[in-house]
């Protein structure tokens, strides 16, 4: 999961070290992405990671929709 | 999860948050007053329940996301205090997790060039970048330090 400058590097980085092309998203998605994951706190007994479904609700609300987004 | 490894999770981020560094299995034996190996058997219960990442020999500490034990190409500062992230998510989920402004500093992987982001006020100040996520959702925990 690497920020790059633009697509036309993640373009040229994908081709340099042939890999494929994965999901692209905004820094907002990202920033939507790690409030949703990671505000709660882990330290708390009850904590527990996300079942599935809430982990591809928190998907679905960023737009994330596509197959590389289906658990 | 049973009573001990929620108190060993509970010591670990709490060495991150409150010190910038996760506490090894020896130094929370002796905080629990313990023995090593109930330790050890929890950070693998823990590992397995991927709550934490372990490091393969040594059995330690590798990743309590959002945090990185090792130096990564991710760094979060907030007020004095900063971290290494194991991703730009995970860079963003320090800032999230600590709940105060923060500086995500990375750099692009194909040219790179420094790039910064911002929050302020829980806010994500405007800024250059596009994220590029190479595996699939469903594959993440296939090789959880490659994803």
């Amino acid at each position: 999961m690497l920020l790059f400058r633009s697509e036309v590097h993640i373009e040229r980085w994908s081709e340099t070290w042939r890999q494929p092309r994965g999901s692209l998203l905004s820094i907002e998605q990202v920033w939507g992405l790690a409030q949703a994951w990671y505000a709660d706190d882990r330290r708390r007994p009850g904590w527990r990671r996300k079942t599935m479904a809430e982990a591809q609700e928190i998907f679905t609300s960023l737009g994330l929709t596509s197959p590389f987004w289906q658990l | 999860m049973d009573s001990l490894d929620i108190e060993v999770r509970r010591i670990i981020y709490d060495g991150f948050l409150a010190q910038g560094a996760a506490p090894g299995k020896k130094l929370i034996a002796r905080l629990l007053n313990l023995p090593e190996p109930d330790i050890d058997a929890a950070f693998e219960r823990l590992g397995e329940a991927h709550q934490l990442v372990l490091q393969p020999e040594s059995r330690e500490v590798l990743m309590a996301n959002p945090f990185s034990v090792v130096p990564t190409a991710f760094k979060v500062t907030c007020g004095t205090r900063s971290w290494w992230a194991n991703c730009i998510w995970d860079a963003l989920g320090v800032s999230a997790m600590i709940g105060q402004d923060g500086v995500v500093e990375t750099s692009c992987p194909d040219c790179g060039e420094a790039l910064r982001l911002e929050i302020k006020a829980s806010r994500l100040q405007p800024a250059e970048g596009l994220v590029h996520f190479s595996v699939p959702a469903a594959r993440w925990w296939e090789d959880i330090i490659y994803t």
